[in-house]
């Protein structure tokens, strides 16, 4: 039976209209509360996140640095020598440039696509000083006959354009030709594949490591009575609440060889003095320390979980028959799977972007990702590369957040 | 008779047991089940009644005494071995499992062949009316639905034993009346001895052969419930089990298997002398509400005392009444609603009267 | 852990297997911490324990390192004691204003996340807590460039903007999980009495929340004050902290004032772990007897 509904009214308002209201400025309020952090996080961080990015495609340095050559670079076709015009521009730019200082960057720029190249245009500041009228393509190749091969001036080319893919193929060990083709990298300089499936690979290492050992004592820690329990979670904090580089400070102190551990052994006649172990400053290194500092992050959510897997559940299984071990294997390890999910992806996320301790106890073999955009960063000024490196970085690490997501939810998240 | 009716099938002998060391949550615990009974554990909240069932199934120890099973003490047998089905509070139904994984468990740990369980399972099902729900998970049940899963799986390795521990009190009333009957079927069908735990009295006197009150660890009184009705041992038995009028009194004289007792505004009446002490000691005396006649012919009640009416509240076939007398004003009358019954007015004085055997002098509360 | 009586010999053995493996990880996971300690009063420039340390030789401890530390010893470098000493002091300035920051902004964040009205939940909750999942180094990267730009690299004010963005992510955390037990009609029954959203704030939320909002700082506090990274790339000599001073000491040659410094660091974790703990306990107290 279908009756038709009379909207009510009240004060002269549908009560419909009058609750959207109320609910719209309910919606403020709550918004408004979040707005300030939300702002905060934008500006402090998001952005300057998103403008590092950019640097991986930017490549604004020709332009403005040499704005006449760039723009009749864009004109060449790139197939055979160029035209005068684009010599003159070089001259003229070169020029300009070594009176405001800024060829060195330019040479820098140049270097990273072609070898040599720093060399070849410094030099210019030499030799094209005094140069005036043309023509120019042939003063630049008797200052260096480098200038007359096309190679040069497509790697030019190819470094003057605004948005270059070229970082993004560099992050993953191809180039791109003078012709505009992507081809391998040389063989010496193929490192950075290597060194994501290493970074990966560390991270499971990691996981896989935190699991063996937190597994034990997370289920040892849910099975206590509170007092018990109480104190070995403050056990497993307070590392967690150390700082990191105390933290690696100690495992430099235990593991080096002439550190404690292998002291011990000598002193036990296990090893010979001159026998010490390498424990330290390689993959082992990382991986011992990395292990230690991320376990409480495996054990907390795997025990969050299991202390809430009901004791009557478990009784049910032995009141139906199952020995302790089938109750284990057949309703608790499954019932806990959810914190070892937790536990294993947040371990993964957060090693997958470790720097400080494989930058302090790694070594070369024991480096990550992470190394290598801080020495591009810091020492060899690539800002372009890192930001690739560091996007490439990122994405993976976003997928493996969603996951999180979808698998723990974010909001389950918790600190202890 | 054959061993299993002369001999009890579960006994507690002076089974005591205590958490911390300190407090005793179960006293000096005696309690005999026979074999195929249904034995009902009434009490209130924290008496023990859990701990109990728990000690039973071999989740906890006793601190003292022993628990006999089929004439064997079980302290030493693990709880997987001691073919116990268990009903538990919140089910504990596993989550991870379909209602048919969960049935099947019991048979495979016990090794049962795959098409065994299969039929097992699937009659188990029809029996609680839940066939077609074998693919769901706990989590997709109501809460009706997942007790009787819980009960399914609790008898379908066919233990001896079955221990049922508040089943139904997540349950509505009607659907909780509804399992009432059902369990009640199941255990006439089978014949498996239950201890069920409840603190609901009603539940307790319909579903049972026999109730065990619990108070603090200590029993009360075992017995059919009619007799835990009509003549409850003590003063918290009668106050428990159904709704009950009290008078503290000081017992007088005691002749036979009668007493006289003095009510403090000075009224004499007499009872049958239960659970008293000496003269001079208080007791309480307890009388059922339907016992009582207002108005009663002259000589018709040994007892007749005069009580005005407080309030008169309508309740269809009967009209209960609560009235004030011998200093006591929640004194309860339930008059029959017949048409040969005066109807009475608030404010109005009358006599009311008992005979002597409905009214019990019990131990002073 | 009492087993019951009716285990049998196998079950023992496993018993004992699994406590002994237990045993192993949580020396495994106290190992660093405890070494340290007695090292940072070893007498010798050793990082090992020495013969006579062992024979525990009260000859064989001192307090040099501690001395050097606090500037009294007779450290040189890096390690002359006004170094750790305006090291400690650069620390404290930034985390606390960082913590102050972080704790304000994301508590008022978090409550109003609690909100069932907050529309876009879940993406703004996803950007609020991923500081704390994004690798440090991208951010230390991000912060760089756009801090130079804008002219906050290389000051105080940027070190302690980049800290307490990272420390927001813990207080919201906190704060929300205590908002999770948090009885709304609460807020109704304080509205109903008369009490404005203001007042209701301070008055029955932030009590009950408190807790919650003392511990994220703590967390937040602590974040700051052992971040390297950022203070790696933003900041020079001026905004020189305790995790740098480290670091540097760490990369050139380690000297022992190191471990003394280190073991100042984990006496001020265990005290502020034990804040942590106890409040932690009186929240759910609280929460517990709410519900009851
Ligand atoms: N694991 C335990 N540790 C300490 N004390 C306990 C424990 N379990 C129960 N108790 C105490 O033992 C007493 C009896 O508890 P029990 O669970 O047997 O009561 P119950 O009769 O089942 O109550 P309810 O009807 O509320 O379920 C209570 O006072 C309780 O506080
Ligand atoms: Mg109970």
């Amino acid at each position: 039976m279908a009756t038709v509904q009379q909207p009510i009214i009240i004060d002269g308002r549908p009560l419909k209209e009058q609750l959207a209201r109320a609910e719209r400025r309910k919606k403020y309020v709550a918004f408004a509360m979040v707005l300030p952090l939300l702002l905060f996080i934008l500006i402090t961080f998001a952005i300057p996140i998103g403008s590092m990015l950019f640097r991986s495609v930017d490549n604004p340095r020709m332009i403005t640095l040499a704005p006449q050559l760039t723009a009749e670079l864009s004109e060449w076709d790139g197939q055979d020598m160029p035209p005068e015009e684009v010599f003159e521009a070089a001259v003229k730019d070169f020029k300009l440039a070594a009176e405001a200082g800024t060829l060195g960057r330019i040479a820098t720029r140049v270097n990273y696509s072609m070898a040599g190249a720093r060399s070849l245009i410094v030099k210019s500041k030499r030799k094209f000083k005094n140069v005036t009228e043309g023509p120019y393509r042939e003063v630049m190749i008797k200052a260096d006959k480098r200038w007359g091969e096309l190679d040069t001036w497509k790697t030019l080319k190819k470094v003057s354009v605004p948005y270059t893919p070229v970082y993004f193929l560099n992050a993953i060990d191809r180039d791109l030709d003078g012709d505009g083709n992507i081809v391998k990298q040389p063989s010496e300089k193929r490192i950075y594949v290597k060194l994501f499936v290493r970074t990966l690979w560390i991270a499971l290492l990691v996981t896989v490591l935190t699991l063996i050992l937190g597994y034990p004592i997370a289920y040892l820690i849910s099975t206590q009575p509170p007092r018990i329990s109480n104190l070995l979670i403050i056990m497993v904090l307070l590392p967690f609440w150390t700082s990191l580089l105390v933290r690696t400070t100690s495992w430099i102190v235990l593991l080096q060889t002439q550190g404690v551990l292998n002291d011990l052994m000598v002193w036990m006649g296990v090893i010979s003095d001159d026998g010490r172990i390498q424990m330290i400053y390689n993959l082992q290194g990382t991986l011992i320390a990395m292990t230690q500092i991320l376990l409480p992050f495996m054990v907390l959510p795997m025990y969050s979980v299991m202390k809430t897997i009901p004791l009557s559940e478990l009784r049910a299984s032995q009141s139906l028959g199952a020995n302790p071990f089938i109750t284990f294997f057949r309703i608790f390890l499954p019932r806990s799977i959810p914190g070892i999910g937790a536990g294993g992806l947040l371990v993964f996320v957060v090693s997958v972007g470790y720097y400080i301790t494989p930058a302090l106890v790694g070594g070369a073999k024991g480096q990550m990702i992470s190394n290598q955009i801080a020495f591009h960063m810091k020492s060899s000024l690539n800002w372009g590369l890192a930001a690739a490196l560091g996007t490439i970085l990122l994405v993976g690490v976003l997928v493996l957040y969603w996951l999180y997501d979808k698998v723990v939810g974010i909001d389950k998240m918790k600190l202890g | 008779m054959d061993k299993s009716a002369r001999e009890a099938y579960v006994s507690f002998n002076n089974v005591q047991k205590s958490y911390d060391g300190v407090n005793l949550v179960v006293k000096d615990l005696k309690l005999d089940v026979q074999r195929g009974e249904f034995m009902t554990m009434l009490g209130p909240s924290g008496s023990g009644k859990t701990t109990c069932l728990m000690m039973l199934a071999g989740f906890e120890t006793a601190t003292s005494g022993d628990i006999i099973l089929d004439g064997d003490a079980i302290n030493d047998v693990p709880p997987w071995k001691r073919d116990i089905g268990i009903v538990f509070q919140n089910y504990a139904l596993f989550p991870h499992m379909t209602v048919q994984e969960n049935l099947a468990y019991p048979m495979q740990v016990r090794k049962v062949s795959k098409s065994d369980i299969e039929d097992r399972v699937k009659k188990a099902l029809g029996m609680v009316q839940l066939d077609g729900f074998a693919g769901r998970r706990p989590g997709q049940l109501s809460g009706g639905q997942q007790q009787r899963v819980a009960v399914a799986r609790a008898l379908v390795f066919e233990p001896k034993l079955v221990l049922m521990d508040e089943p139904l009190g997540a349950l509505d009333r009607q659907l909780r009346e509804q399992m009432q009957y059902e369990i009640k079927h199941i255990h006439e069908n089978l014949g498996v001895t239950v201890v069920y735990v409840t603190h609901d009295q009603a539940e307790a006197l319909t579903m049972s052969n026999r109730v065990c009150v619990f108070d603090d660890g200590v029993v009360q009184q075992v017995a059919a419930p009619n007799i835990l009705y009509e003549q409850p041992d003590n003063a918290f038995v009668a106050q428990f089990i159904g709704e009950n009028n009290t008078f503290l009194a000081t017992v007088k004289e005691k002749n036979g298997d009668q007493c006289v007792a003095q009510v403090d505004t000075g009224e004499t009446l007499t009872a049958l002398a239960i659970n008293i002490g000496q003269s001079e000691t208080k007791t309480t005396l307890s009388l059922r509400p339907e016992r009582v006649t207002i108005n009663p012919n002259a000589g018709e009640f040994k007892n007749v005392v005069s009580g005005k009416v407080k309030e008169l509240i309508y309740l269809g076939d009967h009209i209960r009444t609560r009235l004030e007398l011998c200093g006591q004003d929640n004194f309860i009358v339930k008059v029959q609603n017949a048409a040969r019954h005066s109807h009475l007015l608030e404010g109005e004085t009358v006599q009311v009267g008992w005979h002597i055997e409905d009214c019990r002098a019990l131990d002073a509360l | 852990m009492s087993l019951p009586a009716y285990t049998g010999p196998v079950g023992r053995i496993w018993h004992a297997a699994f406590i002994a493996i237990c045993c192993l990880v949580f020396i495994f996971l106290m190992a660093p911490i405890l070494v340290i300690v007695p090292l940072s009063f070893n007498a010798e420039p050793y990082f090992t324990f020495t013969p006579a340390m062992l024979r525990l030789d009260p000859e064989a401890f001192s307090f040099r390192w501690y001395l050097d530390v606090l500037g009294i010893g007779e450290g040189t470098g890096a390690n002359r004691g006004y170094e750790w000493a305006f090291a400690a002091r650069n620390s404290l300035f930034i985390a606390f204003f960082a913590t102050l920051l972080a704790t304000a902004l994301g508590t008022l964040a978090a409550v109003g996340l609690s909100r069932t009205q907050m529309p876009f939940r879940k993406p703004i909750m996803a950007l609020l807590i991923s500081p704390l999942i994004v690798p440090i180094i991208i951010i230390a990267a991000g912060m760089f460039f756009f801090y130079s730009k804008v002219g906050l690299a290389y000051s105080h004010l940027g070190v302690i903007l980049a800290h307490a963005a990272i420390g927001t992510p813990y207080v919201v955390i906190t704060v929300t999980a205590t908002m999770v037990g948090f009885d709304e009609t609460l807020i109704r029954a304080s509205a109903s009495l008369g009490a404005k959203p203001l007042r209701t704030f301070f008055r029955v939320i932030m009590p009950l929340i408190t807790p919650g909002v003392i511990s994220g700082a703590l967390f937040a506090f602590i974040t700051s004050f052992d971040e390297v990274v950022l203070i790696y790339f933003l900041a020079d000599a001026e905004q020189k902290t305790i995790p740098i001073q480290m670091w540097s000491g760490l990369r050139q040659q380690i000297s022992p004032s190191i471990l003394a410094v280190a073991t100042l660091l984990i006496t001020f974790s265990v005290i502020l772990l034990v804040a942590v703990e106890l409040l932690r306990r009186r929240s759910e107290r609280l929460r517990t007897s709410a519900v009851t």
